[in-house]
């Protein structure tokens, strides 16, 4: 497991996060097509959030960098502080994938550290259409880096 | 000319010699011309929805299995569909949900890593036992209902029946992958209780698709959803997530459809929220049921705590987390589809309080 060496939260972590999934196209097909503008908010005390865009569209991943809650338009996003994060993916480095208490899901059921919020429900259920995608996407931060970084 | 079963025996001895009909391929009715454009996924249903076989009728003109847009000979017989509107069955996602369906599917035989589960205190696999045989018993409700109603399902919706099968499939895959969590780990199958059975006795014999579809896709699997989101949380390990994960995603798939096929429904006839308002009047209970039934209620707090010593106190605080979530996301969606049940819940007023829209409210 290779941890990524880009600063989180950063344009450049959340390339390297997609390029790592795109890597392995065949993993993502085999997960399955999928359709979704997901906000990633990142919260810290004394600034403002920071919001990163990803999005799922049929068989590919992209990610759209840092950007405005407006030029996002995310069918739904996923809002916790910069420690809740950090903590997160420090246990995907340790352990190649979430550990139970450090998936995305368990994370944000309880509201807490995680909030899951969307303008209807068919966004905030496609939040739990595309979890295995999702998880798999996360848990990518414990995969080798991809090739363009290992080049 | 000689007939035996509607066939034309005659024309056997004709292409025997060779003097082929040829009527289909000099005259037809149906549209020719028509080439459909892969997309970037493949040649989906949305892609070849197009000219005239794209144009799905709001009433089907008659009940055969002819393909929708073919030149349909006129002797065919009636196969007496019960079901002939589009509006009994369609959502405006049926097409894009039956291509995610197909493409998500998964093995719970092959994707589970199921000799990576590690040995459990005795309560824990238990609880995980308990819990996996509820769910085994209530997902084939989910298969039995629309195969119940797809061979009423005009064949003009043929798309919407390709989703009922992917969700026939789906839980068919749940009951598999609930029975064999149940015994793969030394524990086995636990209680199946009357009323559990009882509510799927309710869906089941719904009289309408109607009903069964209020009571199925949108609230009974919406908490089925909900139990799935908290089986993941619960769950002692990765092998248990991925199950909870995987199933996670079917159910989130059905419970797109049931919202936006209410929502289609209501939108062409809003005379029938009422009929709705009482259906969902009826079927509420089932929230109820959750935390009423110790063979559901009770292994969620074992597992939530961590062991029966502790159940007490922490598992009352996850089935409060269950509570509101059951609740608040079944209100979101009836909301967006277009039936407003705030404040009109069919429930004990302890297990609303608290919830955002659950109780009646009040002028000060």
């Amino acid at each position: 497991m290779t941890a990524i060496d880009e600063a989180f939260p950063s344009d450049a972590w959340f390339s390297e996060l997609v390029a790592r999934a795109l890597a392995d196209r065949s993993a993502l097909e085999r997960l399955g097509i999928a359709e979704l503008r997901l906000g990633i908010e990142i919260t810290e005390d004394g600034n403002g959030p920071r919001l990163f865009g990803i999005v799922l569209d049929g068989y590919d991943i992209e990610s759209l960098g840092e950007l405005a809650d407006s030029e996002l338009g995310a069918a739904a996003t996923v809002s916790g502080p910069l420690e809740a994060w950090r903590e997160m993916v420090a246990s995907i480095e340790e352990h190649g994938q979430a550990d139970t208490a450090h998936t995305l899901n368990t994370l944000s059921i309880a509201g807490v550290p995680f909030t899951l919020r969307s303008a209807d429900s068919m966004g905030y259920d496609k939040f739990f259409r595309y979890m295995g995608t999702l998880q798999a996407l996360f848990d990518g931060a414990g995969s080798p880096a991809s090739p363009a970084v290992v080049d | 000319m000689q007939m035996a079963m509607g066939l034309d025996l005659a024309y056997l001895e004709r292409a025997a010699r060779g003097e082929f009909d040829l009527g289909w391929l000099r005259h037809w009715d149906s549209e020719w011309g028509v080439r459909a454009t892969p997309s970037k996924t493949g040649l989906t249903m949305r892609d070849i929805a197009i000219g005239s076989y794209g144009d799905i009728p709001d009433h089907a003109p008659r009940r055969t299995m002819a393909p929708r847009g073919s030149d349909v000979d006129p002797d065919v017989p009636d196969l007496g569909y019960t079901l002939n509107d589009k509006a009994d069955v369609w959502a405006d996602n049926v097409l894009d949900l039956y291509e995610e369906a197909v493409s998500r599917q998964w093995s719970a035989t092959r994707d589970i890593p199921w000799s990576e589960l590690p040995e459990l205190e005795p309560d824990l696999e238990h609880a995980m036992c308990q819990l996996a045989t509820v769910l085994s018993e209530v997902e084939m409700v989910a298969a039995d209902f629309p195969a119940k109603w797809l061979w009423r399902i005009n064949h003009d919706f043929v798309e919407a029946k390709m989703f009922l099968c992917t969700q026939i499939m789906d839980e068919a895959r749940h009951t598999e992958v609930f029975r064999k969590r149940a015994l793969a780990n030394g524990g086995g199958l636990g209680r199946a209780s009357a009323v559990v059975e009882r509510f799927l006795q309710l869906i089941l014999d719904a009289d309408s698709y109607d009903e069964g579809s209020a009571l199925m896709h949108l609230l009974g699997e919406g908490i089925v959803l909900s139990l799935f989101r908290a089986g993941e949380f619960l769950s002692p390990s990765a092998v248990e997530k991925k199950i909870f994960r995987l199933c996670m995603q079917d159910e989130a798939r059905h419970v797109a459809y049931g919202t936006m096929h209410l929502r289609y429904r209501l939108q062409r006839d809003p005379s029938l929220a009422a009929d709705y308002h009482a259906y969902l009047d009826k079927g509420e209970e089932i929230i109820a049921m959750i935390f009423a039934t110790p063979e559901i209620a009770e292994p969620t707090a074992i597992l939530a705590a961590g062991g029966v010593e502790q159940a007490a106190e922490l598992g009352t605080a996850a089935g409060d987390i269950m509570r509101h979530q059951i609740i608040g996301e079944y209100l979101r969606r009836c909301q967006h589809a277009g039936l407003d049940r705030r404040g009109r819940l069919h429930l004990p007023a302890v297990l609303i309080e608290g919830v955002p829209g659950a109780m009646v409210e009040t002028a000060a």
